[in-house]
């Protein structure tokens, strides 16, 4: 089997340059995350306050026989009070500390959600088409969620934990150096296997997560393809290539397992040997009497406290790694460029749009995708204002990319597109857009009611406007009479809507903006008579008054047009009237006569 | 007692896949008590060297205690391993089975139910449900086993050295479980609200990416950012809340550990003070509650996750106690001829009827035409040729029965079907291609392939046959998909096919080639074609235009050309466009 796991997502690793570039997300958080630092600071200090509280306590009252039992009393209560005083102050600090970090963490995520989200919008065309839409979903919800552990859990946690174990190692010299020196050697041991054990690890779990991604991929398959597969009679067949796609799954889990049983296994008997050392040496300093009691009970209260941000440090690796890989991902996508460029040096911004009806001009176009073949070649006309250009040829020949070219969802390579004289490329692209509404084939629907879809929630657009473009096109019978009206659903995929009322919805999009120029890819005919009149008339209603560029589909709109353009591998090959270019015999003239053979 | 109920529904399935592992969870519970007394040995030890200690004992007894903790030790982390890798696979082996009988389960299902279920909740319910359920099986074996053992007799020997130091202690303990039981149930409720925002999130922006053209053609940015930050904010609110119960659970559980060691330090101090203990027990003390200060946490932590596995487990037993289809039924040999009388049809739930009064029949080996707008019933009609919804009875028939007393996967056994959204694994094309018969010579899959004009995509695909497509692959056209779902069809030999709309984004050009594809693979077979292209259907015995679920027109091409009804006014555009396209027209 031919299993893409080489493809899997790049490992993420602990590239500190990821943090230089999430910095300009954290920055407006600073004070914020400082006093998630102090905070920290201070409940560590508490928590190491209480078992020194406890020594005074043992080498004080406890095991002072000289003082009345009635005064040891009252001083073991004073140690007590203080003790509570530390852990309630600790506790109390180390809630506000959650919420702060959650507070300026979230907001973190928050703003680069809304960033990747606002820049994969304004991307370019042929990015989303090599890009599939859910592709670039899990971009904006897993990764960023990543994200949100590497800063709350990885970097703020990891930074606490380091904080953690350099305090204690602190007090640890101050209590004694012997016993402190014993720890230092036990705890580089402790690293190492930390070390080795990650390395280990990290291999077994991208095994893992691939086989899982693989394995999910081919659940949401299975659940889509249940008809095809039930049709086929395959349910066995697919429930079995599922089972081993499972099994494959499991197999690499258990790898992951045995690194884990075998790295807390070793890492607490790491930390209990070095227990035993430290009751050899303490218990050898109490019994040549350089080390008291209650020193050697706190000292041994300070190491358990040791062991608990070792063992974090050895697990925060995965939580990170997860983070990395989702952070290069994140920044990679933030580093396509956006649509449009920056305007050129030297270019200026044309003034402020007119509206009216315009005048499409193409100069000397050529257009390809990117490193592609030429899709479009020297394509040079003019549509003068309420005119209607029609394009015609075989499917392939750069009609549609000709289309998406006016309201510039995509630029040309050479040449120029203007608008009423002016290069699309200097002008505001709101603007333009606004002033040209495109219909394409099918009709793209929105969760959502078909009163928004219509308006494309744009509010302000009242129902009454919506209505009368609805009433134009010839949709408003059939939306009266669905369920709720205009306010009906229209569900997931809008499969409830046949094509004809696709098309007029299509339609009604385009026009309730009152735009000055069409752009439209005509649909083929379908066998609906009755949606096929209306059509008809839709069309003619929207051309008029309007400047019009379509790609058609019917004689009958070629045969309205005021200019056509037979268009053959990217090159105008034909152009003129109806009249004329049946007079001149040549492609159009024979296509023509076969639509006539019908 | 509700709750009760649920919590049994939710985890009994895990658990009957557990019993039938019962030697790995045996042995890796019985384990745990070994590494438990291990661990419980440890204070008792060090208290009494302490107390030696500060008695002035000597180097010998030091030197003999320390050599049996590092015993101890050894004994501890080979108990503790065997029982986490025992008990963790097994948690492993039990999300296995459970997804393996989920999918079983989900092939039996109506396809009436997949209509209305949503694929991404069932993904989720899958992968996600099932997943939390072994992330709270494994460590509540695991740590809840430690946890149980760990806890009491903890307690117990601390009761059995001094009752006033350990009740002290076991008042902090139940305190925090007391307030736990107001966390959890909140802190279950807003993660669930997380995750609608977040999936709310996910909706829209998989909608915005997916219909790029028109945000972007209509300049609706601004207006879908706006709509996005709504949502931002009701995510971070829904996720502020989470973390701050999680916080206060956080803080009760570090105070409980903090109490404890008061409760020690002042009663424990009293009692030292007094005389009845001494030093090194109140060490022992403390060794003892720390070594439950980890199960403790455990199990609040498990306690927090419980309810969301719970909830999961309560999906999946949802998906599972949907109703499979009816089994069993006559077993013929199927000779596809078509027989449809008076059929009049409607969809569970659905107040009109999707096919009205449709009735036809076919000779094995004919062709047939379906042609009508989106919702005259084509694809329904197919549908119940191939019973994945049930007709009424006496009106479908094949080969002469009632397509309800056939055994469905012998009925389906009869037909290729290409549908209408064609659907790829993620696969090589080649495997897509053999999906039917994976055991097909060489040959007779490339004849597939070239009659389906798949052949003239190979060269645009990096490793041809051999490339992946679908998510974790080379996305194909809509056209190319089409073509690899129609040669899936051709491929097979079943005497039936039905290609349910399969040339909507296929050019003139290739349309031509499939045309004449199907009339070379489809000789002597039954072919039942819904299409919305004329030209596909041009040489059927019968076409049949539906209109709202009932028959416009019937009739042969010629025959319905002479009407000069929509079929005429259809054909004559369809000329048009393809001339247009620069195709030729057909005249047939």
């Amino acid at each position: 089997m031919n299993h893409p796991y080489e493809d899997e997502q790049p490992v993420g690793r602990l590239q500190l340059t990821f943090l230089r570039r999430l910095w300009p997300f954290v920055r407006p958080y600073r004070r914020g995350f400082c006093l998630c630092l102090a905070l920290l600071t201070a409940s560590l200090l508490l928590e190491l306050a209480g078992p020194w509280l406890i020594r005074l306590a043992i080498d004080g009252p406890m095991q002072d026989t000289s003082s009345a039992q009635e005064s040891r009393l009252t001083a073991l209560y004073y140690y007590a009070a203080g003790f509570l005083g530390v852990t309630a102050g600790g506790a109390l600090l180390g809630y506000i500390y959650g919420l702060q970090t959650a507070w300026n963490g979230q907001r973190v995520i928050r703003d680069v959600r809304r960033r990747v989200f606002e820049h994969v919008l304004s991307t370019r065309l042929s990015f989303h088409e090599k890009n599939p839409a859910g592709k670039l979903t899990t971009r904006i919800t897993n990764d960023v969620e990543n994200l949100n552990e590497l800063i709350a859990t990885g970097v703020l946690q990891t930074f606490f934990d380091l904080i953690k174990i350099a305090g204690i190692v602190v007090v640890l010299f101050c209590l004694d150096v012997q016993l402190a020196l014993f720890t230092m050697v036990a705890a580089p041991v402790i690293t190492a296997l930390s070390v080795i054990f990650r390395r280990r690890a990290q291999v077994a779990y991208r095994a893992v997560r691939s086989r899982l991604a693989l394995q999910n991929a081919y659940a949401t398959e299975l659940i889509g393809g249940v008809r095809t597969t039930r049709a086929f009679g395959r349910e066995d067949a697919v429930s079995r290539r599922y089972a081993e796609r499972n099994e494959e799954t499991s197999i690499a889990w258990k790898q992951t397992v045995l690194h884990f049983s075998t790295f807390f296994s070793l890492v607490d008997f790491a930390l209990r040997g070095t227990t035993v050392g430290l009751l050899w040496f303490g218990g050898s300093a109490v019994l040549d009497g350089d080390l008291k009691a209650g020193e050697f009970i706190q000292f041994w209260l300070y190491f358990t406290m040791l062991s608990g941000p070792i063992r974090a440090l050895g697990e925060v690796y995965n939580v990170l790694q997860a983070a990395f890989a989702s952070c290069e991902r994140i920044f990679q996508l933030l580093e396509e460029p956006a649509f449009p460029p920056p305007r050129e040096a030297g270019r200026a911004a044309a003034g402020s749009a007119k509206r009216g009806v315009a005048e499409v001009r193409f100069e000397g176009v050529s257009f390809a995708y990117d490193e592609g073949p030429t899709v479009l070649d020297n394509v040079s006309f003019t549509a003068s204002p309420g005119q209607t250009v029609a394009v015609v040829g075989p499917t392939g020949a750069g009609k549609t990319t000709l289309l998406s070219l006016v309201s510039r969802l995509r630029d040309t390579g050479a040449g120029q597109v203007r608008v009423d004289g002016e290069d699309v490329r200097d002008l505001d692209l709101s603007d333009l857009r606004r002033r040209i509404a495109y219909v394409a084939q099918d009709l793209f629907l929105f969760t959502g009611s078909v009163l928004d879809n219509v308006r494309l929630f744009d509010r302000s657009i009242d129902e009454a406007a919506v209505w009368s473009a609805l009433e134009t096109v010839g949709a408003a019978e059939f939306v009266r009479a669905l369920p709720e009206g205009i306010r009906a659903d229209v569900a997931e995929r809008g499969n409830t809507f046949s094509q004809g009322e696709r098309q007029l919805l299509a339609f009604a999009r385009a026009l309730v903006t009152q735009p000055d120029v069409l752009v439209l890819d005509e649909a083929t005919a379908n066998i609906d008579s009755h949606a096929e009149a209306k059509l008809q008339r839709a069309l003619q209603l929207a051309l008029r008054g309007r400047t019009a560029l379509v790609v058609a589909h019917r004689l009958s709109t070629v045969r309205d047009a005021d200019l056509i353009l037979v268009i053959e591998r990217g090159r105008v090959t034909e152009r003129g009237s109806h009249q004329q270019l049946l007079a001149q015999g040549g492609t159009y003239a024979k296509m023509v006569r076969q639509a006539a053979a019908g | 007692m509700s709750w009760f109920r649920s919590l049994v529904r939710a985890f009994r399935r895990p658990f009957r896949h557990l019993r039938k592992h019962w030697r790995p969870v045996l042995v890796g519970l019985a384990l745990i008590p070994v590494h438990a007394s291990a661990m419980l040995w440890m204070p008792r030890l060090l208290g009494e060297t302490l107390d030696m200690l500060t008695a002035g004992g000597d180097d010998v007894a030091l030197a003999a205690t320390c050599w049996l903790m590092l015993g101890l030790a050894g004994a501890e982390a080979a108990a503790r391993f065997t029982s986490r890798k025992l008990l963790i696979d097994t948690s492993r082996v039990v999300e296995r089975s459970m997804k393996d009988e989920l999918v079983s389960h989900l092939h039996t299902l109506p396809t009436a139910w997949f209509d209305r279920a949503k694929t991404g909740d069932l993904t989720s319910r899958m992968t996600q449900d099932i997943e939390l359920m072994r992330f709270v099986i494994g460590p509540l074996l695991l740590h809840g086993g430690s946890a149980l053992c760990l806890l009491p007799a903890g307690l117990v020997l601390m009761l059995s050295m001094n009752v006033s130091v350990a009740l002290a202690s076991l008042v902090a303990l139940l305190f925090v479980f007391v307030a736990m039981k107001f966390v959890v149930p909140r802190l279950h409720q807003w993660s669930k609200r997380s995750q609608e925002a977040i999936a709310e999130i996910s909706q829209q922006a998989q909608e915005d990416f997916a219909g790029i053209r028109v945000v972007q053609q209509f300049d609706r940015v601004p207006n879908e950012l706006a709509s996005m930050a709504t949502k931002n904010r009701r995510y971070l609110v829904a996720n502020l809340r989470l973390v701050r119960l999680r916080a206060v659970l956080n803080a009760l559980m570090h105070s409980t550990g903090g109490a404890v060691m008061l409760g020690v330090l002042l009663v424990g101090g009293h009692e030292v003070i007094v005389g009845r203990i001494t030093i090194g027990e109140l060490f022992q003390f403390t060794g003892y509650l720390a070594l439950m200060t980890f199960p403790l946490q455990i199990l609040g932590w498990t306690i927090a996750t419980v309810p969301r596995a719970q909830a999961a487990g309560e999906r999946i037993e949802e998906l599972f106690e949907v109703a499979s289809e009816p089994q069993g039924g006559l077993r013929p040999q199927v000779r596809v001829d078509i027989e449809v009388r008076d059929l009049t049809f409607c969809y569970p739930g659905a107040t009109t009827p999707a096919l009205r009064d449709v009735s036809f029949s076919l000779r094995a080996g004919q062709k047939l035409g379906v042609l009508g707008p989106v919702g005259s019933g084509k694809s329904t009609l197919l549908a119940l040729l191939l019973r994945l919804y049930d007709p009424p009875a006496g009106t479908v028939f094949v080969g002469g029965h009632d397509v309800l007393e056939i055994d469905a996967r012998v009925l389906r056994a009869a037909f290729a079907y290409a549908p209408q959204e064609p659907f790829l694994f993620s696969d090589t094309v080649a495997d897509n291609v053999v999906f039917d018969e994976p055991d097909v010579s060489d040959e007779r899959r490339d004849a597939a392939i070239a009659d389906a004009a798949l052949d003239q995509d190979l060269p645009q695909l990096r490793d041809g046959l051999q490339t992946v497509v679908g998510e974790r692959g080379v996305t194909l056209s809509g056209g190319q998909k089409q073509r690899v779902s129609i040669a899936r069809a051709l491929l097979s030999d079943r005497p039936g096919v039905l290609l349910d709309d399969t040339l909507s984004a296929v050019d003139p050009t290739t349309e031509r080639r499939i045309v004449n594809g199907l009339r070379r693979a489809g000789a002597g077979r039954t072919l039942v074609a819904a299409t919305h292209r004329l030209s596909v259907t041009a040489d059927a015995d019968l076409i049949l235009v539906l209109q709202d679920g009932a028959v416009a027109q019937r009739g042969t091409h010629e025959e319905l050309l002479r009407a000069q009804g929509p079929y005429a006014a259809a054909w004559q555009l369809q000329t048009e466009a393809r001339a247009l396209e620069g195709g030729e027209g057909d005249g047939t």
